[in-house]
């Protein structure tokens, strides 16, 4: 049997390009524009399976999670983290929210990846571990001034719970490498 | 270059006056001191809680930021001595970057791991189960410290289960990543089952209360009363011999001809009873989730 390919029509191809395109830069967008890039990968999340539902939630409210921290920082106020993060998260961020307002500090996480695969999900599906693999610009300033400026590649080991409406962030914690 | 300055300096004493040579000398080494890069050397292993210090290279005085996980830290200090770091400072594990501006800035990046831990979160489940049921208890231990970091590293965890009628049983787990957990059957007896997680020193206790499974089978007895039928279940039971809960609900169904009516009574101190509103000969029968009863012919009120 012979296939016969035959050359797109002009049309076709110009608009499969910007097509293309318009992914890629909206792609590119998304991460510059300071909304987090979140993938979650749950296939090797034991003992329980990772529902779909279950995935979309955590991917939808992670991602939320990282977004509000961000302007928190920023802004140096606790209100963003209000029912996104709980117990040690929220003391921790709370804490370093006030010490940055204290100190005059700010901190940006600008262009964010976050690869993340999920490692424990709970037989009764109360908790779950992430580990994330985030990539970021970090920027720490004084006032007006710019005193630190990195590209950050950091592994965080996540705790997150059920709650409500939504899962939220329990434990945050940066380690060297999982 | 510090030669250079020294060169240009003894230079300037034999050639110029002393006393201005000092001087000009003198601000030319701070300029330079200012002017070099400031090298920060990083704590190595740094627990949390613990004291740390970063060193530093050159001279004069700067200006010294610590962003940690929970902390934001601004403070003078004077280059070329160590910057101490207070156990207060590095309560909590994670990535903390250290800054230097005098007035360029420099930093430097460092990890602070969990010390020992001290407590165990342990989430059981259910707090009610059925006995007789297999891989219906499961439970999740992980280890923190005690500035509620999450330890990491591989700990042996001791699950200890006891539950009465049966021997206590352990199982020893390792966490990963973290966690260790376990699942395991009910027993057969109700009754409290107490299940302890255990770290060495630090131990966490959770009750599982085992309760009766469903009714197993129903023996039903009746007699004719002023108002029709009483019936009334002998005590009922699970199939492993134990009282099945107050409010266990049994429907009793009453046949009379192509008339059929129902009744639910909920299990009151091992026993169901209703009175059936009936006439005539009638057929009754009772059923509890999957257990039906016998069945009885009797004759209510005419």
């Amino acid at each position: 049997m012979k296939l016969a390919m035959k050359p797109l029509p002009c049309k076709s191809a110009q608009s499969l390009a910007i097509a293309a395109l318009a992914l890629l830069t909206c792609m590119q967008l998304s991460a510059a524009d300071g909304t987090p890039q979140v993938t979650l990968n749950v296939a090797k999340a034991s003992p329980r399976t990772v529902e779909s539902l279950t995935e979309r939630a955590i991917v939808r409210d992670y991602k939320f999670a990282w977004a509000s921290l961000n302007n928190a920082m920023q802004t140096n106020s606790t209100d963003p983290l209000d029912g996104l993060f709980a117990g040690t998260a929220n003391a921790w961020f709370g804490a370093a929210i006030k010490s940055q307002r204290r100190s005059g500090i700010t901190s940006r996480y600008l262009n964010q990846v976050h690869k993340v695969d999920a490692v424990f999900y709970a037989p009764e599906g109360d908790v779950i571990e992430l580990h994330d693999s985030a990539e970021y610009d970090l920027e720490i300033r004084d006032g007006d001034k710019a005193i630190h400026n990195e590209h950050a590649t950091v592994d965080y080991v996540v705790l997150m719970t059920p709650g409500a409406d939504r899962w939220v962030i329990r434990q945050l914690q940066a380690v060297p490498h999982f | 270059m510090s030669s250079s300055i020294n060169t240009v300096c003894k230079n300037l004493k034999r050639c110029c006056v002393p006393a201005l040579a000092i001087v000009i000398c003198a601000s030319v080494w701070a300029l330079w001191a200012q002017a070099q890069e400031v090298a920060l050397r990083a704590p190595s292993g740094a627990v949390a809680g613990t004291t740390a210090s970063i060193g530093t290279s050159g001279g004069g005085s700067a200006t010294f930021y610590l962003a940690g996980p929970a902390i934001a830290v601004k403070r003078d200090v004077q280059l070329g001595q160590d910057i101490s770091l207070s156990p207060k400072d590095l309560q909590s594990a994670g990535r903390y970057v250290a800054i230097v501006c005098a007035p360029e800035c420099t930093s430097v990046v460092f990890f602070v791991v969990p010390s020992k831990p001290s407590r165990l979160t342990f989430l059981v489940h259910p707090s009610r189960a059925p006995v007789s049921l297999n891989d219906v208890i499961s439970g999740v231990a992980i280890p923190f410290d005690e500035f509620q970091n999450m330890v990491i590293a591989p700990l042996n965890i001791q699950f200890q289960l006891a539950a009465k009628g049966s021997a206590p049983t352990s199982r020893n787990v390792q966490t990963k990543d973290g966690a260790a957990w376990f699942r395991t059957n009910s027993g057969k007896a109700a009754g409290a089952m107490q299940v302890i997680a255990s770290l060495k020193d630090v131990t966490a206790k959770r009750v599982v209360q085992q309760v009766a499974s469903d009714p197993c089978s129903l023996r039903i007895k009746g007699q004719p009363t002023a108002k029709g039928i009483l019936v009334e279940t002998e005590p009922v039971r699970d199939c492993s011999g134990n009282p099945v809960p107050d409010g266990t609900i049994v429907t009793f169904t009453a046949k009379n001809g192509n008339q059929t009516s129902f009744v639910d009574a909920p299990v009151k101190q091992d026993v169901a009873r209703a009175t059936l509103l009936v006439k005539g000969s009638v057929v009754v029968s009772a059923a509890s989730g999957v257990a039906m009863g016998n069945e009885l012919r009797l004759n209510g009120k005419e």
